[in-house]
């Protein structure tokens, strides 16, 4: 009973890594380009949420696109900064130095914006229910939900719809998308206006879970949810939600065996393991195999 | 020269090794965003043989590099088959996995100066070898710049070098270095054991001048800001990477009304640079295009 409830805390805790993988997923499916400013963008949108809310006093369901406009904008300030100027093949590598370097300046304006160790955030108040003696609790329950839903609804809209043609085009060959006539530039930017509404939609429901935000939120999101993304499988949307919710598993075992560190390091002895064994991810394509990555080395 | 000036200047010399480091894996064409893990397993391995094993400082360092090396190579063989963003994330892994299982290391012994050894996240204190030796902050400051000089030259000598201008073109292209006969895997091995080797020495000195060490000092922060140094530096020349330095240091950081928007300042800086300069300011093409006029003006 002990361990089915560990269990149960630990894939409940996972959906937050699953929803800010999402996030990470969609950037990396259509630029084949690792954001890693994205975990200090949605700190410093929800940094600047929290400034204007201070300043207005407004109710949670106005608080909510606040966030989710704070957070696409800075993302775009990191797509026009770090990635729209290095679009050609050598740029792999320098836009995610790049985006490196945005992630420090942005983290050090959040924690400007915030000066104190932690704030407190509005939480959404569900409370705990209990079910055949295990406790689930409300708002991780929603989280995983609502992931579900997202991923699903990524799903529909990259395979179904024709914005995700074109996005699906752009990831296949930059090149040829053009020469058709996509405006990649465009895709681009929308991409990441949508990872940062998804990662406003994250933030907002992890950071209502914990009733609070300290400047450390940046750090964790991005390793979070590499992490999930990575063990995954780079690119696909499926695996950035159940990568994060064996995460969010794997660590509650370890740590409740082990203690605290071990959570830590569980999460990146898993994520070497996984990079040595299967480096496309669990769900992701084969990189040895798949000629296409092979080429691109990434 | 006043106190606070040798400090900055043996800060910016101790990062430098670093920066070093991540430019010598740069060269064969990866990146690695773990060199600051290697700095802090030598930091230990330093503190380590001073205080308790009572060793020579020439020896202590050695044993920083070597073992810092073993481990950088233990990272090569594991990641062999894997370049670019999966190499970058695996070494970010392995580099945290190191960090972290410096917490659980405890083992003290008191002295009359106080608790020695490493002590968990209490870190290590009391690495006393630069009082007990009487050195200077001054005199520090030139076994550092002169090891640091050291390594400088001696990579400038090799960068004419046949092993580095095969390394360079196996960071270029990997198919064509093994189309001409050249294996990829032993330069790849070969540089990255050598770069954490750098990165260790540079940690050793940095435990003895810092006179106390803790894990979370070699956190992602610290190596990220050395490749930085090398990226903004360039892959040209060996002096790249001291440029990156000072301008993050020497310039921001010394800069008193400029130091509290450091980071804001310099993370938008190097977005800025790489903008303008996407190889670094002292690229491979204008080291060839400075070399090519230099033969032009002896010709004639």
């Amino acid at each position: 009973m002990e361990y089915i409830q560990i269990s149960i805390d630990g894939i409940l805790y996972g959906s937050s890594y699953s929803l800010i993988a999402l996030g990470f997923s969609l950037v990396f499916g259509v630029m084949r380009r690792i954001n890693l400013a994205y975990g200090s963008s949605l700190l410093l949108g929800v940094a600047i949420a929290l400034w204007v809310e201070n300043k207005l006093n407004t109710s949670i369901i106005f608080f909510i696109p606040i966030v989710l406009f704070f957070c696409s904008l800075s993302n775009l300030y990191v797509e026009r900064f770090c990635f729209a100027p290095h679009n050609t093949k050598a740029g792999v590598v320098v836009s995610m130095i790049s985006s490196f370097a945005i992630w420090m300046q942005l983290d050090e304006i959040s924690s400007q914006l915030l000066p104190d160790r932690t704030h407190s955030f509005p939480s959404l108040e569900i409370s705990t229910f209990e079910f055949g003696g295990l406790f689930f609790r409300g708002d991780q329950i929603l989280n995983i939900f609502i992931a579900f839903i997202i991923s699903a609804v990524l799903f529909m809209a990259v395979y179904k719809t024709k914005y995700g043609i074109v996005l699906r085009a752009v990831s296949n060959s930059a090149d040829t998308a053009k020469l058709m006539g996509c405006n990649t530039n465009l895709v681009n930017s929308l991409t990441f206006i949508l990872a940062g509404i998804l990662g406003g939609i994250a933030a907002f429901l992890v950071l209502s879970t914990e009733s609070q935000v300290t400047p450390l939120f940046g750090f964790w999101c991005t390793v979070k949810g590499l992490v999930a993304m990575m063990i995954g499988g780079l690119g696909s949307l499926t695996g950035a939600f159940w990568g994060g919710l064996l995460l969010g598993l794997l660590e509650a075992h370890f740590s409740y065996q082990f203690g605290p560190v071990f959570r830590e390091i569980t999460t990146f002895s898993i994520l070497l393991i996984v990079l040595i064994i299967r480096p496309g991810g669990l769900m992701g394509v084969n990189i040895y195999k798949d000629l296409k990555s092979r080429d691109e080395r990434i | 020269m006043s106190l606070y000036f040798v400090t900055i200047l043996t800060n910016m010399t101790l990062i430098s090794f670093i920066a070093i480091s991540a430019y010598l894996i740069l060269i064969v064409g990866e990146v690695s965003f773990g060199q600051q893990a290697f700095f802090g397993i030598g930091a230990y391995i330093t503190a380590t043989s001073t205080t308790l094993l009572g060793l020579d400082i020439v020896i202590a360092l050695f044993f920083s590099f070597m073992v810092s090396a073993s481990f950088a190579l233990v990272l090569s063989v594991l990641t062999v088959r894997l370049s670019g963003l999966y190499f970058a994330v695996a070494s970010l892994s392995f580099a945290e996995l190191l960090r972290l299982s410096l917490y659980k290391i405890e083992y003290t012994v008191e002295t009359s100066s106080g608790t020695i050894g490493p002590n968990g996240p209490e870190g290590f204190q009391n690495i006393r070898w630069i009082f007990e030796n009487n050195i200077s902050p001054e005199n520090f400051l030139v076994i550092a710049l002169s090891s640091l000089l050291a390594f400088i030259i001696f990579l400038i000598f090799m960068e004419s070098s046949k092993l580095f201008k095969n390394a360079r073109l196996v960071g270029k292209d990997q198919i064509v270095a093994q189309s001409i006969g050249i294996r990829p895997f032993f330069y790849r091995v070969g540089f990255i054991t050598l770069a954490g080797g750098v990165a260790g020495f540079g940690g050793g000195l940095f435990a003895l001048f810092n006179t106390y060490i803790e894990p979370s000092m070699f956190g992602i922060m610290l190596g990220v800001h050395g490749l930085a140094y090398s990226i903004i530096g360039g892959l040209g020349y060996p002096l790249g990477p001291l440029i990156g330095v000072f301008i993050d240091i020497g310039l921001l950081e010394s800069v008193r009304f400029l130091s509290e928007y450091r980071m804001i300042l310099f993370g938008g800086l190097v977005a800025a640079i790489l903008i303008i300069f996407p190889e670094g300011i002292i690229s491979p093409r204008l080291v060839s295009r400075i070399k090519r006029k230099l033969v032009k003006k002896t010709n004639a």
